[in-house]
């Protein structure tokens, strides 16, 4: 499932004297089974963006267009587009509400008006692809760690069946463990059933490890769109506008500065581990 | 960043803090307890920069909202500048002597304005007028948010709106101000501004900062670290004693700071690279020793 946005303006208020855009002439392409990290200050038209993905939000002009067609066309089944492209919010699992995690999870589906038994199969899959052990299932949700909540959310939206995930600030107040998970996950999810992923974070060093292409919004307008290192070669220019660079490249960039001949665009932390130690041992 | 030297007066102190709370369910059936603390002494000095870290679950919050007594313990006793927290008839001071400053910034700021806002605290302290615009000023420059003083704080970004919370908070003369991760919502300019600010405070005005949160490069700078686990203080020391403990803080679901990841990997591969280091600074530093340079720096 490919989503085009074309020449896409938002504006909140419009008609009224606190009319602002959030969102300016944004062109975008996105692929199937890419997986993008979206990252901007607060307030540089991120959510705003987002939510034009699965037509919460209709552009004020220009066009979304979903493997080609034209969401916001009155022929459009926005119903079925919403399962498709899977939202999951921040702090998703503030909107857990059912007796038990098997019965949330079916919420979805059931609205999808799928009987019982095919709404608490697709459930029961969801909640063991996000890992939940199943002695948990008939459990209350509200009994479960922060990290757990947060798997039953997700869950809650992959029993929906989408072809794209996006998700904005998954692992927000979570542990570095739970971090982990989360983001191990995700990945998961990505390269085993080829879901298009699209991850809302402010941790440049999240993104850098498991993003194919980063976009930077700003002023909600495209600032760059690139590979991790193409974007964080513009790292003071970044900072300029909120975000920073992950750590890995500042110290590699600091070394290359000093004359010191490692890969000064290394984002990850085994990509800058290995250049060093290939240049240390060819130098002992 | 080693420990500065700090007043020898306390300003908190726990002996034995245990807190149990009750489990319900829909009926308001018992189901059983949960013991969130259990057993904690701790001891905070005045001008001191704490930092607590702790997995989700571990206990750090429910710790910290004993320190201005919006919890009280099952078992032990909590002082707050030597009151017992306790203490009804003095609760109103110990919240004046330790304020607090929540995750999620929009959940905090009641005011139109931001000057309003952080007039709020002293006013109901009863304060004179002419000195809470004294106070307001003061603490808006401490965070450096005086020049959005008649700023309505929705047009705020989440870094400014948690510095406008700080602020408030300041606005009430405190002792100790309690940051419960202040930064998890954060963009990472917002999150270095929140703790400038709290660096600042410390160094300045000799605020005692005690501050949790997730984020391991914030705890740097602090004088002593304490890591929470089940409810007890499992590990506790400096920045530098602490984090040189890589495994044993991933088996409590923490990390390190990245610089100190890579120093630590680097060293797995084989380099002879110190134990302790904390910074990208001192990290580039040591490599710099190293490693072997070519004639001209190139970038």
């Amino acid at each position: 499932m490919s989503i085009r946005l074309e020449h896409v303006s938002y504006i909140y208020d419009a008609d009224t004297e606190m009319a602002h855009a959030a969102l300016e002439d944004v062109d975008l392409e996105i692929a199937d089974g890419s997986f993008i990290g979206l990252i901007g200050h607060t307030g540089s038209g991120k959510s705003t963006l987002i939510q034009h993905l699965n037509g919460l939000l209709t552009p004020t002009a220009g066009r979304v267009l979903v493997d080609g067609e034209d969401i916001a066309g009155k022929k459009y089944d926005r119903r079925a587009l919403r399962a498709h492209v899977g939202l999951v919010f921040q702090y998703p699992e503030h909107q857990l509400f059912e007796e038990t995690c098997l019965a949330d999870v079916c919420f979805g589906p059931k609205n999808l008006r799928l009987s019982q038994t095919e709404a608490e199969e697709r459930a029961r899959r969801a909640l063991q692809q996000v890992g939940l052990d199943e002695q948990y299932y008939k459990a209350s949700p509200f009994e479960l760690s922060g990290g757990q909540k947060r798997r039953v959310a997700i869950a809650g939206v992959l029993a929906m069946d989408p072809r794209v995930l996006i998700l904005d600030e998954p692992t927000a107040g979570l542990d570095p463990s739970g971090r982990a998970e989360i983001l191990t996950l995700i990945a998961g999810l990505h390269r085993e059933m080829g879901i298009t992923v699209i991850l809302v974070s402010h941790s440049m060093e999240d993104v850098a490890d498991y993003c194919g292409r980063l976009i930077v919004m700003n002023h909600g307008r495209v600032a760059w769109d690139g590979t991790p290192a193409e974007v964080f070669r513009h790292y003071q220019a970044l900072e300029e506008i909120g975000l920073a660079a992950p750590e890995v490249t500042y110290i590699m960039r600091e070394l290359a500065a000093a004359g010191i001949p490692v890969d000064s665009e290394a984002t990850k932390l085994d990509e800058a581990v290995n250049s060093i130690l290939k240049l240390w041992r060819k130098g002992c | 960043m080693e420990t500065r030297r700090t007043g020898e007066e306390t300003i908190i102190r726990t002996e034995g803090v245990r807190y149990e709370y009750t489990r319900r369910d829909e009926e308001g059936n018992i189901e059983g307890t949960t013991i969130a603390v259990d057993g904690v002494d701790m001891t905070v000095r005045r001008g001191e920069f704490i930092a607590i870290l702790g997995h989700n679950g571990s206990g750090k919050s429910t710790l910290a909202k004993h320190f201005n007594a919006l919890l009280y313990p099952t078992e032990g006793v909590v002082w707050v500048t030597g009151c017992d927290t306790r203490d009804d008839a003095r609760l109103w001071d110990i919240r004046a002597h330790a304020g607090m400053v929540f995750q999620n910034p929009d959940n905090q700021i009641i005011g139109q304005v931001v000057e309003e806002d952080v007039g709020f605290g002293p006013e109901n302290l009863g304060v004179p007028t002419p000195e809470i615009w004294e106070r307001v000023e003061e603490s808006l420059r401490a965070v450096g948010m005086l020049e959005y003083r008649k700023a309505s704080p929705n047009h705020l970004s989440g870094g400014q709106k948690q510095r406008v919370s700080i602020a408030g908070v300041i606005a009430m003369h405190p002792d100790c101000i309690i940051l419960d991760e202040p930064t998890a919502m954060l963009d990472p300019v917002g999150r270095k501004d929140v703790i400038r600010a709290a660096r600042a405070l410390n160094d300045v005005e000799r605020i005692t900062i005690i501050l949790i949160t997730h984020y391991m490069e914030e705890v740097v700078y602090a004088d002593r670290v304490f890591v929470m686990d089940r409810g007890r203080v499992e590990m506790s020391g400096t920045p530098r004693e602490i984090f040189s403990q890589v495994t044993r803080l991933q088996s409590l679901r923490l990390t390190v700071p990245q610089a100190t990841l890579m120093a630590h990997a680097l060293r797995e591969g084989g380099m002879p690279l110190p134990e302790g280091i904390l910074t990208r600074q001192e990290l580039v530093e040591e490599l710099r020793r190293l490693m072997p340079h070519t004639s001209e720096g190139g970038d």
